[in-house]
């Protein structure tokens, strides 16, 4: 070909030609008024008569083919020196820790050409943390266009050394003048941090750290601090706790976030013969109180006395003194609880969650008397994740009013958005005299200080933690800096003159860490963690005395309307608000996204004339209220109606109604923390107003109930040891050769069942407690992409993987024999949850059926079937009929409206528009186009890269070789990968247990995926 | 025999020459067996033509060179090459110089040749340092032939790579074509001219009826060219029109047909390289393994283009080029990557500068491909789909890459599940469902969309 003719020189040339990029952009010119055709509901009114439209697709025809008439050359650039270990395609994974003092957990990088991609649990680990969503979300926090991307001085550009050089001098006369240099950090455990402190203590010697959790577990700190000398919280060990009580405390998801749910698990498995027992006092329906055997519905200030209550009862059995005279409408329940503890002493957790200090006092009383501690509580190896104190908190607020703080500087925390007293905060801020954000975003708090020093991604950066005592993790940079950014230990080794990140922290450790284990550093990085050999127990400490904390709370009483704030699984405390995965992701409870709510029961709504109503196209919406305490007031929260909400209480999330997150996080639902009073989360004398409008609500989830039908199987331990098909008895037809099961029965041919493969997946409803996590890491994995709110609300939510929420209704096929009630009423009844439901999730995903009825009505031959039991999807072929979603009995397909990724309707909520949030992309799987069908693929490419190891190795596929997305991100292992002919895998065991069940089986779909009935110990 | 062919010949012109009607009168005895045996001698004449060009087709084929391709490999490519010397001379244009006999001779024995006194012989000898050739006695002339055919045939390729490649018919190994292909032209011209007497002959058989009746006939010329009256006898057959009008749709069709699906099929694409670099050398000359330089062909999904770092592990002592032009394409690598070739050094603190390479071979994005599966796993040459790309001074797109040419190969590429543990279980399943058939790709699954588009 000849080298004078022009080309477009890839991407870059086609982007600077203005009305070329317009096309992309626009799909059509920009004549075309898209939305208003496109979106339907404005159809009627579009002024685009017929004949215009017509014009236009010509047009845009036109133009489309002009533009293909010649394919572009493509250049393809090599390293010029590439590093040994990249292979261009093919995945690099690197140990790291994901810990920004709300969350922590172990976790492995999965990079692609030095693009971290993917983040999968790091299984070597001993101690992994929460592989929750938001750790799951976190990669693409990275990519995020929002981030700082230089240093500024009172919002003017500056230069690092020019900040640096004005930062030391001014530290040093604020520490000359005699004025206080704080460093405000979140909850930190990292070695090369408290190293650096001391380094800058002994430059500075007015330097204070302060730590700081915006939601505060200082009480819990506090309350361990007293009793054990040491501030320091238990690791709780729930692989021994055999009766687990939680006041308040959502301890599997957003409680701690420490990952609890893996142990808590292992104890819940039918199949040993017991399992154990978990009582739940709360307000809100939480995660946990979702799982648990028994919930008990409780006002948010009744917390405190239903622990004196059990602590009585205990000492009672302890024949230790017991505190006051309690009555709660609860006694009954807190008796039997009370026998369950003490005939499982020292194989027992109870746990809250208020950060109220007397609370907490009461409850390691409680603990004490069981023998707890050095049993299931280890506070010898104690957990190190949270470290905020209020009182500090509180006297440094009161400093800077007073102008006695010189310098600040802030790294991870966003007071003036997550502090009770943030506007305070905000004017305080202005008396510093130096006020340093080390952030990542221009956040409420960085825009109030006078320099914004943009933060590293954890991604990029060198750090290390210590979440538990002897336990030590690194975290290693898996990118280059995509900004001019540093981290909180960059900063602090250029102020004080050290070396690089890397070398400093390599000191630490060598100093500090491996020479007390004779570690090795290359292997503990290789690892990602390094854990010293643990050392004697502690002395048992002498039993605190709680007896004014519990006469204190038998004086209290509850008053008026109560409110109790809690995280949500998606957003937690709102770091990563400006995160689309999350926002995007439902929360497991209410089944709604991009939002959060003011959660009342029916009863007080009733009252209240607050209403959820649907649309005609089932869209949710919601009355509005004003929510006043304390005289603070936040406006127009909307209000859901919330099954096993406790009367007399409502609950509100943090982590919402971001000002300045981003263009995708900001003014998402309403602000908490203005609420969030002294660190309290329970709230009492709470004044809600109903205020004009309706709030249009984004919720998935239209039926709440199972209606009567058989699609979770439950049954309760005791059935279930009697009979293990209990619950799960087989459905059988009458057919003209007589009774047969319906596996049996059968309108297709017989498919191969044996040849090669067969990928199946088990689920099993009583691991799975709902987190939402595979939701995420699914999302990741497949390139889902974005839609918003407005799809959402549209039911075009694209998630591959959902989980369903079922509440149990009071109505009954049984009850409504007894009862006599007619088959219309029994029906219609069962609709409503019950007010105190018990509650099922449900993992659903495309079931791969082997009959499948999606394949049958493709008109192009889309979806195909594969001969490894997977339903295959070629997109390309795809036509965009939707047959296959309208014949598809589980709801699993999902259609492409738009073109996510190019239409600029998504620009604020699709990563995948932006040049940044491009890398995120997984390689490997194609990004579908508008107008083709999508679903799950069973991870397609992860199996064929399994099968392609193997065959390049010469060797079968092992079991448990590689997974599926979502069962990798599970920590409860409720979904299980493998090929079920393989006799030796646990794939093929699990679908002989007698547990298992399909789906919707009587409709003759012979799934590839299945579930293993869950089961409950009501004992 | 003579006197009747004379005889017809004479009834034969006058028949088609006739001016007036009495001399028709007279050839009309004879009109009609004649124009039989006019018929006659001219298939006569075809069939001979290709008899004869027959023969000689046949008399090529004794110098077959792909028996002399096999022979060369064997014997004679350790010191030879077609062009270019290595220890004995290049032999591309060998029987242009050297008449066969003495060719024959000197492959035969050389040394026999030589101290008969032949001269040429000697200077060879003398020309290549009096380096010894083995005498190869167990040759036979027509093993000596083809081996000729066989140079000749290399030669004439490697003159013309660009063509070759435009057809798309194998270079290297398609040698059995050559004798076949020019007879076609001869028979093709016979065909045209026997239509052409044909139609002739009936021009003037109707001229003679009309001549008969008593009609003047319009002239020869007149007649074939009324293009009016064509017209007419076309449009009044409906049948004819219905007709031309299905194969004209037919044609309109195929084109249409053959231009779309030609859309985004890029073979022969050969664009060019930043670096005029030659695989013909490094792959072909050189015999470097392709996995040297494209190394993560057996681990990754793509090759991988070498970085420079690669070219380095050579390039720093091959600084020189076999032409003054390969030389200066070597000096990008050291731009590239900052070696300074008079110090024998990388310049420190240099910036590198990425080569841009073009790219040949494009997938589109809905295609998943992986090199590794197919080199490792199944075992597939590089040439299978890249073509002789050890022949190739420039790289071009060898295969179509549309999805018919993937699914033909996965139909007809048999699984190499030999002493491959993977495949164990699977094969014996496979053999028991299959009986006796090749277990190919396909039967493995490598039909199904997914296993391609995710």
């Amino acid at each position: 070909m000849a080298t004078t003719k022009k080309y477009w020189k890839g991407i870059e040339e086609l982007t600077n030609e203005p009305a070329v990029q317009e096309l992309a952009k626009n799909e059509f010119p920009e004549e075309v008024p898209t939305a208003d055709f496109l979106g339907d509901n404005q159809l009627a009114n579009s002024s685009t008569s017929r004949r215009d439209f017509l014009k236009f697709m010509g047009f845009s025809t036109a133009a489309a083919s002009l533009a293909a008439c010649e394919a572009p050359v493509q250049k393809v650039i090599p390293y010029v020196v590439k590093p040994e270990e990249i292979t261009p395609g093919v995945a690099n994974y690197y140990a790291s820790t994901y810990a920004d003092g709300h969350d922590f957990a172990s976790i492995l990088v999965k990079t692609r050409e030095g693009r971290p991609i993917k983040i999968e649990t790091n299984k070597d680990a001993p101690i992994n943390g929460a592989m929750n969503a938001r750790v799951q979300a976190s990669v693409l926090s990275l990519y995020d266009t929002g981030r700082a991307k230089f240093p500024t001085k009172a919002g003017e550009e500056v230069s690092w050394s020019a900040a640096d050089a004005d930062i030391v001098k001014r530290i040093s006369e604020a520490n000359a003048a005699g004025k206080q240099v704080v460093l405000l950090t979140g909850s930190t455990t990292s070695p090369t941090v408290r190293s650096l402190v001391a380094e800058m203590a002994a430059q500075f010697e007015n330097t204070k750290h302060v730590s700081y959790d915006a939601i505060s577990y200082s009480a819990l700190l506090d309350a361990h601090g007293e009793a054990f000398g040491k501030r320091a919280i238990p690791s709780y060990h729930f692989d021994k706790g055999h009766v687990v009580v939680g006041i308040g405390a959502d301890f599997l998801a957003e409680h701690l976030n420490f990952g609890y749910s893996r142990d808590y698990i292992k104890l819940r498995d039918p199949r040993a013969g017991k399992m154990s027992s978990h009582w739940q006092f709360e307000s809100n329906l939480s995660i946990t109180g979702a799982n648990a055997d028994h919930r008990v519905m409780i006002k948010p200030s009744e917390q405190g006395k239903v622990a004196l209550a059990l602590y009585n009862a205990l000492a009672k059995k302890a024949g230790a003194s017991t505190i006051g005279s309690v009555t709660t409408a609860y006694d009954e329940q807190v008796a039997a609880v009370a026998n369950k503890l003490w005939a499982a002493q020292g194989k027992s957790i109870v746990m809250a969650g208020s950060n109220d200090l007397a609370v907490q006092k009461v409850l390691v009383g409680i603990n004490q008397l069981l023998g707890n501690y050095g049993a299931t509580m280890d506070m010898n190896q104690a957990l190190q994740v949270k470290q905020g104190s209020d009182s500090d908190m509180g006297a440094l607020l009161a400093d800077m009013k007073s102008g006695k703080v010189g310098a600040l500087i802030m790294s991870g925390v966003n007071p003036v958005y997550n502090h009770a007293a943030g506007s305070q905060f905000a004017e305080a801020l202005a008396k510093v005299d130096l006020s340093v954000a080390i952030s990542d975003r221009a956040d409420e708090t960085a825009q109030n200080a006078e320099y914004l020093l943009p933060a590293n991604h954890y991604l990029e950066s060198w750090a290390d933690a210590e979440p538990v005592e002897g336990y030590y993790t690194l975290a290693q940079p898996a990118i280059q800096k995509l900004y001019s950014t540093r981290s909180l230990i960059e900063n602090m080794l250029s102020w004080l003159g050290k070396g690089s990140s890397y070398d400093y922290l390599r000191g630490v450790w060598s100093s500090n860490i491996l020479m007390a284990g004779l570690g090795n550093w290359n292997q503990s990085l290789h690892d990602g963690f390094y854990q010293l050999p643990s050392e004697g127990s502690m002395e048992a400490a002498p039993m605190l005395d709680v007896s004014a904390d519990g006469r204190a709370i038998a004086q209290r009483k509850s008053e008026g309307f109560e409110l109790e704030l809690f995280a949500m699984a998606n957003m937690g405390d709102g770091a990563e608000a400006n995160n689309p995965w999350l926002l995007e992701m439902p929360d497991p409870i209410t089944r709604t996204s991009w939002d959060n709510y003011l959660t009342v029961s029916r009863a007080d709504a009733e009252e209240m004339g607050l209403v959820n109503e649907n649309t005609s196209n089932g869209a949710l919406n919601g009355s509005l209220v004003n929510v006043t305490v304390n005289g603070v007031t936040v406006e127009n929260v909307p209000v859901m109606i919330q099954p096993g909400q406790a009367v007399g209480s409502a609950g509100l999330a943090f982590g919402f109604g971001r000002a300045a997150a981003g263009t995708a996080g900001n003014g998402v639902g309403v602000n908490a923390f203005p609420l969030y009073a002294g660190s309290q989360t329970s709230q009492t004398n709470v004044q809600i107003e109903k205020v004009e409008g309706v709030h249009e609500f984004a919720c998935i989830q239209l039926a709440h109930t199972m209606m009567g039908r058989d699609i979770v199987k439950e049954t309760t331990l005791e059935d279930f040891i009697k009979d293990p098909l209990s619950g799960n008895e087989p459905i059988t037809f009458e057919t003209h050769e007589g009774e047969k099961p319906a596996s049996e029965v059968n309108l297709w041919e017989e498919f191969d069942k044996t040849t090669g493969h067969w990928w199946n997946l088990s689920m099993d409803l009583n691991n799975c407690i709902g987190c939402g996590a595979c939701v995420v890491a699914c999302q990741a994995e497949n390139n889902v992409p974005v839609v918003g709110k407005d799809e959402i609300r549209r039911s075009r939510d694209m998630h591959w993987i959902r989980i369903d929420r079922y509440y149990s209704s009071d109505m009954t096929k049984a009850k409504a024999k007894e009862e006599e009630v007619g088959a219309i009423d029994m029906y219609a009844s069962m609709e409503d949850p019950a007010d105190a439901p018990e509650v099922v999730f449900q993992p659903v995903m495309c079931q791969h059926c082997n009959h499948a009825p999606c394949e049958t009505v493709c008109p192009v031959g889309a979806t195909a079937h594969s001969g490894e039991g997977l339903n295959h999807m070629a997109y390309n072929r795809c036509i965009g009929t939707r047959y296959c979603a309208n014949n598809c009995p589980y709801k699993v397909r999902r259609f492409n409206w738009f073109n996510y990724p190019t239409y600029s309707k998504f620009t604020d909520v699709n990563p995948a528009q932006d040049e940044m949030g491009k890398m995120v992309l997984n390689p490997d799987v194609t990004v579908r186009a508008r107008g083709v069908m999508e679903k799950c693929t069973m991870c397609l490419q992860r199996i064929q890269l399994g099968k392609l190891e193997a065959k390049r190795e010469g060797r079968p596929v092992a079991d448990g070789d590689f997974t599926v997305a979502c069962a990798g991100a599970c920590d409860t292992n409720a979904i299980t990968f493998g090929d079920v002919n393989d006799k030796d895998s646990k794939v093929h065991a699990l679908r002989d247990e007698p547990r298992q069940y399909y789906l919707l089986e009587e409709i003759g779909t012979k799934p590839s995926v299945f579930y293993q009935t869950k089961v409950r110990n009501k004992a | 025999m003579r006197n009747s062919i004379k005889a017809y010949i004479y009834d034969a012109l006058v028949l088609i020459f006739a001016a007036n009607r009495n001399s028709v009168m007279i050839a009309m005895k004879n009109a009609l067996p004649s124009s039989l045996r006019a018929v006659y001698t001219l298939l006569c004449v075809v069939a001979f033509t290709l008899a004869f060009h027959g023969a000689q087709a046949q008399e090529a084929q004794s110098a077959d060179p792909v028996l002399g391709e096999k022979l060369w490999k064997a014997n004679c490519a350790a010191c030879h090459k077609i062009n270019a010397k290595l220890i004995g001379p290049a032999l591309g244009q060998v029987t242009e110089k050297y008449e066969e006999e003495w060719l024959i001779a000197w492959i035969r024995n050389n040394v026999e040749l030589r101290e008969s006194g032949d001269e040429r012989a000697i200077a060879i000898w003398e020309e290549y340092n009096k380096s010894a050739m083995p005498a190869y006695p167990q040759f036979s002339d027509d093993d000596i032939r083809g081996l000729l055919a066989y140079v000749d045939q290399e030669y004439a390729a490697s003159q013309a790579p660009a063509e070759v490649a435009a057809d798309g018919t194998v270079a290297g190994g398609g040698a059995a074509s050559g004798g076949g292909g020019i007879g076609l032209l001869p028979v093709l011209i016979g065909l045209v001219v026997f239509l052409a007497v044909i139609v002739f002959i009936l021009v003037r058989i109707k001229n003679l009826l009309l001549i008969m009746k008593g009609v003047e006939p319009r002239s020869f010329v007149d007649q074939i060219f009324d293009l009016n009256k064509y017209a007419f006898m076309f449009a009044a057959n409906k049948k004819l029109v219905g007709l031309t009008f299905v194969i004209v749709l037919v044609f309109v069709f195929q084109g249409l047909w053959g231009f779309l699906t030609s859309i985004g099929v890029e073979q022969n694409y050969q664009p060019t390289q930043p670096i005029a670099f030659s695989h013909e050398i490094h792959a072909g000359q050189n015999q470097v393994d392709c996995n040297y330089c494209h190394s993560s062909a057996r681990h990754s999904k793509s090759a991988g283009i070498p970085s420079a770092n690669v070219c380095m592990n050579c390039h720093m002592y091959i600084g020189e080029g076999q032409s003054e032009q390969g030389t200066k394409e070597i000096q990008k690598i050291y731009a590239a990557i900052g070696w300074d070739k008079d110090q024998r050094a990388y310049i420190d603190g240099y910036e590198e500068k990425p080569i841009e390479w073009v790219r040949i071979h494009n997938l589109p994005d809905l295609a998943y491909f992986n090199h590794s599966q197919h080199v490792v796993a199944g075992q597939v040459e590089c040439q299978t789909c890249h073509g002789p790309i050890q022949e190739m001074e420039e790289v071009y797109q060898y295969s179509e890459l549309t999805m018919g040419w993937c699914i033909d190969c996965h139909r007809e590429t048999e699984v190499k599940m030999e002493g491959n543990p993977y495949y164990d279980k699977l094969h014996d399943q496979l053999a028991e469902q299959y009986k006796g058939e090749k277990i190919t790709v396909d039967k493995i699954g490598g039909l199904e969309c997914g296993k391609c588009h995710y």
